[in-house]
């Protein structure tokens, strides 16, 4: 990118973990998280692990055990921990519904069970998340939960407590009763890091903040029209493809709203139609005002109170943050926070406010009059 | 709920860090593990010692291991170069969501997999692979994008290419043997010294047991005349050296170039 010599610390928390930022669904995805596992391509069907059906073969269910992806989400899962954790792989795995010839376990389900539906409802939101999509409710119940689904709050709230004790990633819901999840990392992000990833890092997110910048010093509302005025001067067009960002246009109005970023919307009454585009509900969690204003800042190598408006603006926003809110808008309920850390993350689905912890460091001044 | 009651130990932020950008690589090598292990105690907790990174990880594992994953310790084949990879320990339907391949691309994988444990060398062409595409499962494939889906998993690190060959990564032997072994168990080798689960090695001549190259580069370390611990037989091939980290860095390689000593003649 022209201009800036090195590029500062961009303000977003997103998860440090085998992430594209970008998320064309496209392109090639990372497939960090567990790509061809053990169990899943096999033609042999797998064994059931359930600890306390050792003998319960189920005779003549050969074949494929690759039944249909989502039948097979029902399944009763095996572990292959140690040697002896495995049974005879010719047993089919795959329920999809009740079998008529196999005992299923029904009635209280085991401390292992629940151990082993929140595991997997962990990795599920660790995958999904990794391409920045919300997760929705449906989804979890439908791929994960299944006959679980009963207990979808307190699976959540186990998985989230999970998520954050151990890898530091805060489950939020996107936005109060959307029944759509996000990731939100609460370690900070240090230069260092960067270095040391696996996939390294995307540069659209360099495009996405310039963006967010451009965003929030207009006022936090610029048209579509503009932003292209802007960005044509650092050499980004809407109908040529770029050799970082490829496909800027789609980039700003498709893929980071999906991954809701922004907000794209029609501006009424325009003729030729245009666009207004706002920050979208992640950003709100994800950063803050006064991060995307130093970053601003610095990029033009200045201080964040050569703005004084925005400035007054993301302090006031800080002051926010800083204590709890009484009524919650519904943008705004995504951004308060307590000042407490709490002792867990987990998304109340009635709640108009997700519960958050504090940033550990944003340096907000001393609030002035 | 609290899902840490049992005997397990403790996360920090260290840990925190240093998982959070372990998944972003899948799996390291061991010097690159100690890297990233300094880095967050730097970053988090400049004045506490490191903690040796066995006991380090051993720690972590114990907090994975109620979500079923477990950081696990390999060696490579080629090299013996000790690496370190997650895993994931529960075969469910969610390691399907969680791949993002295709069904055909995943059959692709499965095929490939087949070919590369059938075969004497550990290695399949490239051409035998892709003469199955047409058998695939799923939406049909063509040759040129079956290309592009084994550069993928190369990429990904689940498959290794060497010259047109694709191999078992490290990583796709960690998190898969115990599938493998179940699955295939009359096709798999298994390793005469360690037991473990055996694509590429060495192969005795006259009874046919195989080793792992580090393996046999420890089981002959400084012996002059290798002997065939089956069979008595001399041993036919070329012993490779035992990988010393000291010599590698001592090289300033990330990635050391040595000479691979694989067995391609055909037993």
């Amino acid at each position: 990118m022209p201009g800036a010599p090195t590029y500062p610390q961009f303000p977003l928390r997103a998860p440090l973990s085998g992430r594209r930022a970008s998320c064309s669904d496209a392109e090639v995805p990372a497939c960090r998280g567990r790509a061809p596992a053990a169990g899943d391509m096999l033609p042999k069907p797998r064994s059931r692990g359930r600890p306390s059906s050792q003998a319960d073969r189920d005779g003549g269910r050969g074949g494929d055990g690759r039944a249909a992806r989502s039948a097979a989400a029902e399944e009763a899962p095996s572990t292959s921990r140690g040697a002896g954790g495995s049974q005879d792989p010719r047993r089919s795995s795959s329920q999809g519904g009740r079998r008529a010839d196999a005992p299923l376990v029904v009635g209280p389900r085991s401390q292992k069970q629940l151990e082993l539906k929140v595991a997997e409802l962990v990795q599920f939101l660790l995958i999904k998340d990794q391409r920045k999509i919300p997760i929705k409710r449906a989804d979890i119940v439908k791929h994960v939960l299944g006959d679980y689904r009963d207990m979808f709050p307190d699976l959540l709230h186990r998985a989230a407590e999970r998520l954050q004790y151990v890898f530091g990633y805060r489950l939020v819901e996107l936005e109060p009763k959307s029944n759509t999840y996000i990731l939100i990392n609460s370690l900070e992000p240090v230069e260092e890091d960067a270095e040391l990833r696996g996939d390294q890092g995307t540069p659209t997110t360099g495009l996405l903040m310039i963006v967010l910048g451009l965003i929030f010093m207009k006022g936090n509302a610029v048209k579509e029209t503009e932003v292209w005025d802007f960005l044509r001067r650092l050499g980004v067009y809407p109908t040529k493809k770029h050799l970082i960002f490829g496909d800027p246009k789609k980039l700003l109005t498709e893929d980071f709203v999906r991954q809701r970023y922004l907000e794209y919307r029609r501006i009424p009454h325009t003729d030729p139609v245009d666009y207004e585009l706002q920050w979208g509900p992640r950003t709100h969690l994800e950063t803050s005002k006064m991060k995307v204003l130093k970053f601003v800042a610095k990029v033009h190598n200045q201080d964040p109170k050569d703005w004084p408006a925005q400035y007054c603006e993301a302090l006031a926003e800080e002051e926010d943050r800083a204590r709890p809110q009484a009524s919650a808008p519904s943008q705004a309920s995504a951004r308060s926070q307590t000042s407490t850390r709490p002792p867990t993350s987990a998304p109340s689905q009635t709640s108009t406010r997700p519960p958050t912890s504090a940033p550990s460091q944003t340096s907000a001044p001393a609030p002035s009059s | 709920m609290q899902g840490s009651s049992r005997r397990t130990g403790t996360m920090t932020d260290v840990h925190r860090r240093f998982l959070q950008l372990l998944m972003t690589h899948g799996v390291l090598e061991e010097w690159e593990v100690k890297r990233l292990q300094k880095h967050c105690y730097k970053v988090h907790d400049c004045n506490a010692p490191v903690e040796k990174l066995e006991d380090f990880i051993h720690n972590i594992n114990s907090v994975l291991e109620s979500l079923y994953i477990e950081i696990k310790k390999g060696v490579t084949e080629d090299d013996g170069r000790p690496i370190y990879a997650l895993v994931n320990l529960a075969t469910t339907a969610i390691s399907k969501m969680a791949s993002d391949f295709a069904e055909n691309e995943l059959d692709l994988f499965r095929k490939a997999l087949e070919l590369i444990i059938d075969s004497e060398t550990g290695f399949a062409s490239s051409t035998n692979i892709l003469n199955v595409v047409d058998q695939l499962k799923g939406k049909k494939m063509r040759k040129k994008e079956a290309e592009q889906v084994l550069q993928k998993f190369a990429q990904n690190k689940w498959l290794i290419e060497k010259e047109g060959e694709f191999t078992l990564h490290t990583r796709a032997i960690l998190e898969m043997e115990q599938h493998i072994r179940e699955t295939y168990p009359d096709a798999v080798k298994i390793c005469n010294i360690c037991h473990g689960l055996l694509i590429q090695g060495q192969s005795c001549e006259t009874c046919g047991i195989r080793m792992h190259l580090p393996c046999v580069a420890k089981y002959f370390q400084s012996n002059s005349e290798p002997r065939c611990p089956n069979c008595n037989d001399y041993w036919p091939h070329e012993i490779p050296e035992v990988f010393d980290p000291e010599k590698e860095r001592g090289a300033g390689l990330s990635k050391p170039s040595r000479k691979s000593l694989r067995p391609r003649q055909p037993l």
